[in-house]
């Protein structure tokens, strides 16, 4: 027979009698998506995600298994074939259930890859695990103490108990392994990146973009390196000597910080985008907000007062006798822990109730153990100084009205209920704003405004961190800072850049789950989460000693058995992850209902999760007509139609563990339970 | 009992459903000498069960609707019964029974009847013409596939015929799904030997070896029937074509109940023992077929159609309409007067089946479903349209195997959508994407929308999906799923968007849309409905609380003076509401 002639995309081709469209597609570097066809087993032509068009007759036809015919028009890549692909895929993913990612991960705002380090971990390999975490944390010895655990909230060990202790893994494995790890750095390239600020947004900028072959200069305005871990966080939750020996891995790695250095004094943004071919401004949020009542003056910034003490090194502070901070957050917190380290008496005046305090709870309660005091439901009315020198605070008692925009209940005036609190001292911590420099971009509530380039003003001009987003957590800015370095190394290479979007299946949030939702691949421990050791209670209170010590490893190695490792069996081999993202496709594309389906790990190496089998048949076939089993079929009709076993005995009674099925698995339905 | 010298009673699963047998046993029992014998259907299902007294002067007698109590059979053995049945002069004036000349006529079991009705003259032609000349009748012919997709019956055979191979299968596609379409069982039923001697026609002109029958399980009467059929043409030798060495292989294989099954690709599959599921053509089943095979399969009314054809292929020719020849019969269901089975030239209007022969009161419709859940509905001001294959289609609905569904006036198109669609999304054999999950989808926002939670972008969602599933499914099921959500949006649009946007059910036949009112006006206070309530939804004050109501319709029915109906949601009186 004749080889067959036609056009392809416009391009004449030549197909052998019997080829497939798709086959000389491949073969004329056209590329073509497809999950059922992987060309070792017979054509199933199930997932139609390899559709083409004949323009002659419009038909659709699936390219795995039609074969051209002579003078046939095929358009196999126009945005109606794509669109034709995208819905088959978002079909697909409609009725898919799985974790792409754990959820721990996708709730890190710098995606660390929780369950993989926490692995390493449970293995005792805290030197791989610290690998892991600086891909995306180059802080983990000040993160692993100071981090508010957004992972931790999202552990789907909440379903049964509480969750895994996992930035005690990253504690741990940074103050193991932070001496004799050093990660493996390209050659430095020729450009070179100014950096404004030296704080978690700043560093990690430098940090990224020296993984990525770029020397950078950090400019800082303050005597030392560190921004808020420096001059905001108290010693009692990250030691300084802790702070110094991170930051001297920047020096070992070549970065270079240059304190003592302000910009708009020493340096304009102008003057550094002559110098340096990129520049990220990370300046932070250090303005205290105003509480904006009479007699503020006679109160102190928290930050700024922070700041102070911070100066000092917590050394021969000023006793600030009776103390009234003012505010909810974890600036409130931290000043109020500092006044009565100092020996103060001190009480947290709170216009609403504890449950709306944005300060972590778990600093809430250390605060309340030490012995700070709280006054709840109560904002400040004016401060004056009575005429024996003391302070006098203003007050009202308030409740909680109707929900505001952002659900919070906002607080009202209780009539009538106005009382006065006598003191020495006043601290206002009740939140922060950024100075922005001139010459960049801001918003609304003056901060730097950033586009999804990530840049603030024409040119390689980029802005992360604190001074972006107003003040956040030390995490959030790293990520941030992280971003920048990827926007300001394309701008240097000349191509454009975007904050990448993430594409994830979830089976949902734990609070939505319940234990049978979970899916176990070993046996996973059921003990206790495990406790921190504080320090004795009267050195928390007198002393700026750190909290407690870090958790030894046999501990967090124990920890580490109690995770599910939830994120998928196939997370990187995913076929169908793949060409979603390629076409822009998205699980809530066709919301609806997922078919009854059952996840089988009878099998003790291999998990059949028919949750996020998509019906391509291979695994059937593979057993059948290569294996010669037989051991797999669909079963079922309709939107229920399943691969299952005879009488649903499970692959473990008659299966040989070849694990042909799980390789050709084109997602992970069928998968081995070990992960790497 | 003078005059009567037969007594046939239809026994074909309509009559029987009516209580056939009891009618049977009676005729039995008190009709002395007089032979008794048990026939199919004359088509006219709503009357069943039927009798028919032949009398020793040729004539005939039917009674209908036959009850089986000793006074009501001996009125009838005195001739002087009621229920005296006879067609409608104008039905009888449009229909044209060809191919179901003998159903209901002669009884099914017995060759020698089919014989003595012409039966095998046709088979006899056929030898004489020689396959060539067979397959040269049917292409002049101009039958096409009765099965729904109309493909020339004459190409098909000759495409089988120029295969040389050692084997060559035809297969009788017996596996008739369709909700509302029962034409195959009646023949089988009625006339198997009329269907076996097509199906030998067509293994002698194609040179096939084999014979399957693929029949739905859920037929027993139709196998047990082709059962004995089979049985008797081996006894008299029939399976000896001429020039053939070995007997023709003869089987048949009960179908488990997958609509899927009826497409041919998936129905060879079940047939080598896989699932049944389609697969991508080509290769043509002609090609490769049965265990690779050649093979052809025709449906049950093609091969019964067979005979009719080769005793005269012009005279076929010649009914019908330009592209779609002979006759074609009709299963009428729904809101009609005489549900059954009608046989009528191709090129009748919608309107003549409907009103003339199906008896709907004009004005009482709102539509016809043809080709059954992978069909479409057609809106009553259409119905002038000639039906045929071709015509049908322009409309946006298929001609199918030839069920024909009326919907009344009181039925919500959304809910009709979804109640086909609740059909095919289970029916998908589940393989391709579009068909599984996207009419999933479909069905889902299908009952949204009956269930009062739809939105106005639904409509757009159910034609864009629809649109695709249609174009991105491998085999006809998954293309033509969409078609009864497509066609009632094409022509009933305004229903839709009174759901969505009105939150309004015009028929109020969506429960969820819809309160149940009793009109004080009209109500006589008899109390029935308050005593026949399951909920006690009604009250001493003859209100009805639409907070306990369930919609059951009760109430509506027991009403002697129809005092109560459904209403728009909210003008009912409900308890949660008057508070």
């Amino acid at each position: 027979m004749a080889d067959i002639n036609f056009i392809l995309d416009g391009k004449a081709v030549t197909a052998a009698p019997g080829e497939t469209i798709l086959s000389v597609a491949t073969k004329n570097g056209i590329e073509i998506p497809t999950l059922c066809f992987n060309g070792k087993v017979s054509r199933t032509t199930a997932c139609f995600v390899c559709v083409v068009k004949d323009k002659k007759t419009g038909r659709f036809l699936p390219s795995c298994s039609a074969c051209p015919s002579e003078g046939q028009d095929v358009d196999a890549s126009s945005e109606e074939v794509r669109e034709m692909r995208r819905t088959a895929l978002g079909l697909l993913l409609s009725e898919h259930t799985g974790d792409c990612e754990a959820p721990c991960t996708l709730a890190c705002p710098a995606h660390a890859s929780v369950e993989e380090y926490v692995r390493a971990g449970r293995q005792g390999d805290f030197k791989k695990a610290l690998e892991i975490i600086k891909q995306r944390i180059p802080l983990p010895m000040s993160i692993g103490r100071v981090c508010p655990r957004f992972c931790e909230k999202d552990c789907r060990k909440n379903v049964t108990s509480k969750p895994v202790s996992i930035n005690d893994f990253k504690r741990l494995a940074a103050d193991l392994h932070y001496e004799d790890y050093m990660e493996e750095l390209p050659p430095l390239k020729e450009q070179k990146v100014a950096i404004v600020g030296a704080g978690p947004a700043g560093l990690s900028a430098a940090y990224y973009l020296r993984r990525l072959g770029y020397a950078s200069r950090i400019f800082e305005r303050m005597p030392e390196a560190g921004g808020m871990l420096r001059y905001g966080i108290p010693e009692f939750r990250l030691p300084k000597a802790t702070l110094r020996k991170e930051l001297a891995h920047f020096a070992k790695m070549g970065i270079e910080i240059e304190t003592g250095k302000e910009l708009g004094k020493d340096f304009t943004i102008e003057s550094l985008r002559k110098e340096y071919q990129a520049v990220i401004v990370t300046v932070g949020s250090w303005a205290s907000s105003s509480m904006r009542i009479d007699g503020e003056e006679l109160a102190q910034q928290g930050i700024k007062w922070l700041e102070g003490i911070a100066s000092a090194n917590w050394k021969n502070c000023a006793n600030p006798g009776r103390t009234v901070v003012v505010g909810g957050g974890n600036t409130a917190m931290d000043c109020a822990r500092t006044a009565l380290r100092l020996g103060g008496d001190v009480t947290v005046v709170y216009r609403r109730t504890q449950k709306e305090m944005p300060a972590e709870q778990l600093e809430v309660l250390e605060a309340m153990e030490e012995g700070v005091k709280f006054e709840f439901l109560t904002a400040p009315l004016a401060l004056r100084k009575n005429a024996d020198g003391k302070l006098a605070l203003a007050c009202q008692k308030m409740e909680l009205g109707t929900p505001d925009a952002s659900g919070r209940r906002s607080p009202v005036p209780v009539p009538g209920s106005d009382f006065d609190i006598v003191c020495d001292t006043v601290i206002a911590a009740i939140g922060q704003r950024t100075v922005a420099p001139e010459e960049v971009n801001k918003d609304k509530r003056g901060n730097i405004a950033i586009g999804r380039d990530i840049r603030c003003a024409e040119g390689a001009v980029f802005a992360a961190g604190d001074c972006v987003t107003g003040p956040k957590t030390v995490v959030e800015a790293v990520a941030a800072g992280h971003n920048a370095a990827d926007a300001a190394a394309a701008a240097m290479e000349g191509r454009s850049y975007e904050i990448p979007a993430i594409f994830n299946v979830s089976r949902g949030h734990w609070s939505s789950l319940e234990k049978s939702d979970l899916v176990f691949l070993r046996e996973v421990s059921d003990a206790d989460r495990v406790k921190p050791d504080y320090i004795p209670m009267e050195k928390r209170r007198t002393t700026f000693e750190e909290l407690f010590p870090t958790i030894p490893a046999e501990k967090i190695e124990k920890e580490g058995e109690r995770c599910i490792e939830c994120s998928c069996t196939a997370k990187g081999e995913c076929r169908l992850k793949k060409f979603s993202e390629q076409y822009c496709a998205a699980p809530d594309m066709f919301p609806g209902s997922k078919p009854l389906a059952a996840v089988d790990t009878r099998h003790p190496y291999i998990i059949h999760d028919r949750k996020k089998c998509i019906r391509c048949g291979i695994c059937v076939k593979t057993c059948s007509e290569i294996i010669n089993k037989n051991l797999l079929a669909a079963m079922k009709r309709g939107f229920n139609t399943q691969v299952g076993t005879a009488f649903d005995q499970g692959l473990q009674s008659y299966c040989t563990d070849c694990g042909a099925c799980v390789e050709a698995c084109p997602v992970g339905a069928l998968d081995w339970k070990k992960k790497a | 009992m003078p005059d009567i010298k037969r007594i046939k009673v239809g026994t074909a699963s309509c009559g029987l459903a009516a209580g056939a047998a009891d009618v049977l046993d009676a005729f039995k029992r008190l009709s002395g000498d007089i032979p008794v014998v048990e026939v199919g259907c004359i088509g006219h299902c709503y009357a069943e069960p039927m009798v028919e007294l032949e009398l020793n002067d040729g004539s005939s007698i039917f009674y209908s609707s036959v009850k089986g109590d000793e006074k009501s059979v001996n009125a009838i053995l005195g001739l002087t019964g009621e229920g005296r049945f006879q067609v409608p002069a104008e039905r009888a004036a449009l229909e044209k029974l060809n191919v179901t000349r003998l159903s209901g006529r002669i009884d099914p079991k017995d060759i020698e009847e089919y014989k003595a009705n012409g039966g095998f003259s046709s088979l006899r032609k056929a030898f004489e013409l020689k396959p060539e000349g067979v397959i040269d009748a049917m292409k002049r012919s101009g039958l096409r596939g009765r099965g729904g997709a109309g493909f020339p019956t004459g190409n098909k055979w000759s495409f089988l015929a120029a295969k040389k191979a050692d084997e060559k299968i035809l297969i009788m596609n017996a596996d008739e799904g369709d909700p509302g379409a029962f034409m195959d069982r009646s023949m089988m039923e009625c006339v198997p030997f009329q269907v076996m001697e097509g199906m030998l026609i067509g293994a002698y002109a194609t040179g096939a070896t084999r014979i399957f029958i693929y029949c739905r399980a859920e037929y027993p009467l139709a196998i047990k029937h082709l059962n004995i059929a089979i049985a008797e043409l081996k006894k008299q030798g029939y399976d000896r074509l001429p020039g053939r060495e070995k007997p023709l292989d003869i089987q048949i294989k009960e179908g488990a109940g997958a609509f899927v099954c009826g497409e041919e690709t998936a129905m060879i599959a079940s047939l080598e023992g896989k699932r049944g599921q389609p697969r991508f053509r080509p290769p043509f089943p002609t090609d490769s077929g049965w265990n690779t095979y050649p093979t052809a399969i025709n449906n049950v009314e093609t091969f019964a159609n067979v005979p009719v054809v080769i005793a005269d292929p012009d005279a076929f020719a010649a009914l019908g309409s330009e592209r779609s020849k002979g006759t074609k019969i009709f299963a009428l269901a729904g809101d009609l007067k005489y549900p059954g089975l009608t046989e009528v030239p191709m090129g009748i209007t919608l309107a003549d089946i409907v009103y003339k022969i199906g008896g709907a009161e004009p004005g009482s419709v709102k539509a016809v479903q043809t080709g059954g859940p992978s069909g479409g509905c057609i809106p009553a001001d259409k119905f002038d349209v000639k039906v045929d294959y071709d015509s049908l289609k322009e409309l946006g609905a298929i001609m199918g195997s030839g069920g024909l569904i009326v919907i009344g006036n009181n039925r919500c198109m959304v809910e009709t959508a979804r109640y086909f669609l609740d059909f095919t999304h289970r029916e998908s054999c589940g393989k391709c994407t579009f068909c599984r999950v996207g009419t999933t989808r479909m069905f889902e926002t299908l009952e949204n929308i009956t269930a009062g939670k739809g939105k106005p972008e639904d409509i757009d969602f159910l034609e864009d999906i629809g649109n695709k599933i249609r174009k991105g499914s491998l085999c006809a099921l998954g293309q033509t799923a969409p078609n009864p959500a497509l066609s009632t949006i094409r022509y009933f649009r305004n229903e839709y968007e009174a759901h969505v946007k009105d939150g309004y059910c015009p028929t109020f036949q969506c429960a969820a849309l819809s309160d149940v009112r009793l009109d004080p006006d009209k109500c006589i206070k008899c109390r029935l409905c308050i005593k026949t309530c399951p909920v006690q939804a009604i009250g001493d004050d003859f209100k009805v609380d639409n907070a306990k109501c369930t919609r059951c319709n009760t109430c509506m029915e027991v009403c002697p003076k129809k005092a109560i109906s459904r209403v728009k949601k909210g003008d009912g009186f409900s308890s949660n509401l008057s508070k």
